[in-house]
């Protein structure tokens, strides 16, 4: 099954001309957000070269980039590289994320010489230290750190994050020389909403067998968003949303499943592929290049910097980061939902090795499902190499454990 | 003879890897403080006996806020370090371990998480032998009516107390303080001053007036500001003695060293508030003048002097103060040691101590910009007029961890030798001993050609 289900090669209403027309409009949109994901730096270089404006680089997975977006610049969360750990074997060492070592490389290596700034809100511990690797090894390359609360449930919370978010407004103004208004942040802030509602849209098409869309095709749709010139972006996704509800696709018969984990960096395609090459289809995630990224929008109101720091406080709530310390959301607890919201027979738990807050809820995690009785598998990720031959063997074990776990329920 | 030294080809080094020969002079005064020590560890476990309220907290030294409302209180760092020293981590790793935390994370939290989880369970199952060693210390530890966070810098601190929070089935109120980084990169951004300094000192500050209604809410009793004030007064005089006995070490040869500082940390970070600290410290600094008075070193022989970046590895304290006094190298500072604790009491008013705390909290070395945090680090090597750096790459810690490529990058700038050795602040396994022999060695040697390039 797998990849032979994807785009529409099955359903009856494809052997229309004109279905098959917008197959191939859909196909071009695909295309375009697999280009652009697949070489980031890339589109953010030439957009430079071609608009004149400023690219701002970010890290994940906190920082409001509407503001960054308000203030002309193109706003580029940086991504994992695919190249070995070379420059920066001697700058991080082995045992950080992978994230965090690629970043290193890749500023050894001189790829983010082009961007303007960096900026972050970020409090991981590695990050916090790659972002000092970064700024000692570019000194000229501007680097804004303004850090928010991380307890979420403090009282002080929404007023202290505020507070910063007004600070990395005043830092993007001094950075680029200009004044970012009311107006334009509210304008962004109706932009990128579109955006996000548009791709939770696509989730609801996969979630009702209505799209054919691999976890593949879902990353690179993510992932664009995530680099992309937002009006170009959502143009794109408009036509893609009309297009699929336009075309329903038949639902899959190979096994639902929901992957979780994966916070900073984006799985390798390759691991999405052979997931889903192994009888299961991915119907939900709440990865930062899946759901996660897209599952909160930033209230339209009239005081947009306010309303950037609520949708930092309430994000939590919608999809439980474990970055974070809130008493009240618990991962687990989501996660269960989650998976029955979507369907999904069981959970493939994607944990990045060495990313230490997914390593602490974890186990929380695990015990939960295991008290459910959903059947869990955890995939432990690496950056230079993976088991793909061994992961294989594990998803296809743990599809037959779903599997029999489906035929005694119903029974 | 070592295996490692018969087969060295320069006579002139031998790195003496037999640890316990027992040729480190060390400070006779820190005996004082190991009763202090002891002595909190009773109190604390006594302390529901005597109805106290019992505080969990991890991160920065914020004791003297629980000493000033009377309550006990338990650093999660320093149980799994006391654990450590004991040779008793094991057991609440394994139980951590079964759970199915990665051995990865903090050995600090898996110690602490996995103590948690073998006293719920024992509890549970009446199963604790109070009677046996390991039981003991583990029965002993009251366990908490309140948890506070309140970590400068590292995130995974945060996460091990939320982890806390959950193991109690979040019955245990929770409060975090937020201490956040001072990245530097405003214009007028110096070492623990500017815009930014000043706005974070006030915001901690907030939090910290916070933490104290957290306390009065779950005690029921007011806060006596007054008390906070005396308590501090002690800390400030100790802090300053302890710091003028530091600088002391600028003699050659050093009369302590990195090792006798290390045992005092625990005084610096969560011992109580009192003259009887304050007398510690002050035989501390009466005895290192003495020896500065007299010449004598404490190593005995100093040849080489070193500084010390990183995490204490627990295991290994008194084998390591053996292995580098037997190579005639004397640790003299280190950034744990000397950057980390109290280190600006000038600015604690004993009127209002809660803006010099704050001040203090934040000057936690790892929780400024690298150029900042190597900036001190190089003008602490200057002044002890170090030689080489020794490098511990704490596993777990990436607190700590996480500069230390930059700051070899900056010793190499200023002509000082480095190396890289991996260990852990309390598991063991990840510290290889070989290693560290084999790396001290060919670094001596380096010091040593220099030497003689220079002659």
């Amino acid at each position: 099954m797998g990849l032979t289900y994807l785009l529409f090669g099955v359903h009856p209403c494809m052997q229309r001309r004109g279905v098959h027309s917008r197959m191939e409009s859909m196909q071009k949109i695909l295309d375009r957000f697999a280009a652009v994901a697949g070489d980031s730096l890339a589109y953010a270089r030439e957009w430079k070269e071609r608009t004149g404006r400023p690219v701002i680089g970010s890290f994940p997975m906190h920082f409001p980039i509407e503001l960054a977006h308000a203030a002309g610049a193109l706003p580029v969360i940086i991504q994992e590289a695919d190249d070995p750990i070379t420059d920066g074997e001697g700058a991080v060492f082995s045992f950080y994320c992978g994230y965090n070592r690629s970043v290193a490389d890749q500023a050894l290596k001189g790829r983010f010489n082009f961007l303007d700034a960096i900026m972050f809100s970020d409090h991981c511990v590695q990050l916090l230290g790659t972002a000092d690797i970064v700024r000692w090894h570019a000194p000229e390359l501007p680097i804004l750190f303004e850090q928010p609360v991380s307890s979420l449930d403090m009282k002080w919370a929404l007023d202290e994050t505020r507070a910063v978010y007004e600070m990395l407004k005043k830092d993007v103004e001094e950075l680029l020389g200009v004044t970012v208004s009311k107006e334009a942040l509210n304008a962004s802030i109706t932009l990128y909403n579109r955006g996000r509602r548009l791709m939770r849209r696509l989730y609801e098409l996969r979630i009702a067998g209505n799209v054919g869309l691999s976890a593949r095709q879902m990353q690179h749709v993510i992932k664009s968003a995530m680099v992309m010139d937002r009006e170009e972006h959502t143009a794109l996704l408009e036509e893609l949303v009309a297009q699929a509800e336009a075309n329903p696709t038949l639902a899959s018969n190979a096994m639902p499943v929901y992957l979780s984990g994966h916070l900073c960096q984006a799985p390798k395609l390759e691991l999405l592929d052979l997931i889903e090459e192994t009888g299961t289809i991915v119907v939900g995630d709440d990865l930062y290049h899946g759901y996660r990224y897209i599952a909160s929008d930033v209230p339209e109101t009239d005081d947009p910097v306010a309303a950037l720091a609520n949708w930092y406080i309430d994000k939590n709530a919608k999809v439980p980061c474990p970055t974070r310390a809130d008493g009240d959301a618990d991962w687990d607890d989501f996660l269960l939902r989650d998976v029955q919201r979507t369907g999904a027979e069981g959970i493939i738990v994607l944990v990045a090795k060495f990313c230490e807050p997914h390593m602490y809820y974890y186990p929380e995690i695990k015990d939960a499902f295991d008290a459910a009785g959903i059947a869990l598998l955890k995939l432990e990720t690496e950056h230079d190499s993976m088991p793909f031959e061994a992961f294989k063997t594990r998803v296809e074990t743990f599809v037959e454990v779903a599997r029999r776990k489906r035929s005694v329920a119903a029974a | 003879m070592s295996k490692l030294s018969s087969i060295t080809t320069n006579p002139k080094i031998s790195v003496d890897s037999t640890a316990p020969r027992m040729r480190s002079n060390r400070i006779k005064a820190t005996r004082l403080g190991s009763v202090i020590v002891n002595d909190y560890w009773s109190d604390l476990f006594a302390a529901k006996e005597q109805g106290k309220k019992v505080i969990w907290y991890n991160g920065t030294y914020i004791p003297p806020f629980f000493h000033a409302h009377d309550v006990a209180w338990v650093h999660g760092e320093a149980w799994s370090a006391y654990l450590a020293a004991r040779h008793h981590e094991g057991d609440a790793q394994a139980a951590g371990e079964s759970r199915g935390y990665d051995r990865e994370l903090c050995s600090y939290a898996r110690t602490h998480i996995g103590q948690a989880l073998m006293d719920k369970k024992d509890l549970q199952d009446g199963k604790i032998d109070p009677q046996s060693a390991k039981g003991l210390a583990i029965s002993q530890l009251p366990l908490p009516d309140m948890i506070i966070n309140a970590y400068p810098y590292c995130s995974s601190g945060q996460q091990w107390d939320e982890m806390i929070y959950r193991l109690f089935d979040k019955r245990v109120p929770i409060f975090h303080v937020n201490v956040p980084m001072l990245w530097g990169g405003r214009k007028d951004a110096t070492y623990l001053a500017g815009s930014e300094m000043d706005e974070k000192v006030a915001y901690v500050s907030r939090q910290l007036r916070a933490m104290t209604e957290f306390m009065v809410e779950h005690t029921g009793r007011k806060y006596d500001w007054d008390r906070l004030s005396e308590v501090m007064s002690f800390i400030k005089k100790s802090a300053e003695l302890r710091l003028e006995a530091m600088d002391m070490c600028t003699a050659t040869p050093s009369p302590a060293s990195f090792f006798d500082w290390i045992v005092t940390i625990a005084h610096v970070n969560f011992m109580p508030g009192t003259q009887r600290l304050v007398d510690f410290f002050e035989a501390m600094k009466a005895e290192i003048a003495g020896r500065v008075a007299s010449g004598e070193g404490a190593v005995p022989d100093e040849k080489y002097r070193l500084f010390f970046d990183g995490m204490m590895n627990w295991n290994k304290v008194g084998w390591l103060a053996e292995k580098f006094a037997a190579n005639n190298a004397c640790v003299v500072a280190g950034r744990y040691t000397h950057m980390s604790f109290w280190q600006e009491p000038q600015a604690i008013d004993l009127n209002d101590p809660v803006p010099g705390m704050a001040h203090n909290y934040l000057a936690c070395p790892n929780n400024s910009g690298a150029p900042y945090m190597i900036g001190e680090i190089d003008r602490l090597c200057d002044k002890f007029k170090i030689d080489a750096m020794v490098m511990h790459v704490s596993r777990t810690c990436r607190g700590m961890t996480n500069s230390q490529h930059l700051i070899v990058d900056s010793a190499r700038k200023h002509d000082r030798a480095a190396l890289f050795f991996e260990g852990d602040v309390a598991d063991e396994s990840f510290y290889k001993d070989e290693l560290l022999n084999t790396r001290l060695e060919a670094m001596l040697e380096s010091l040593d050609s220099r030497r003689a390039m220079v002659a």
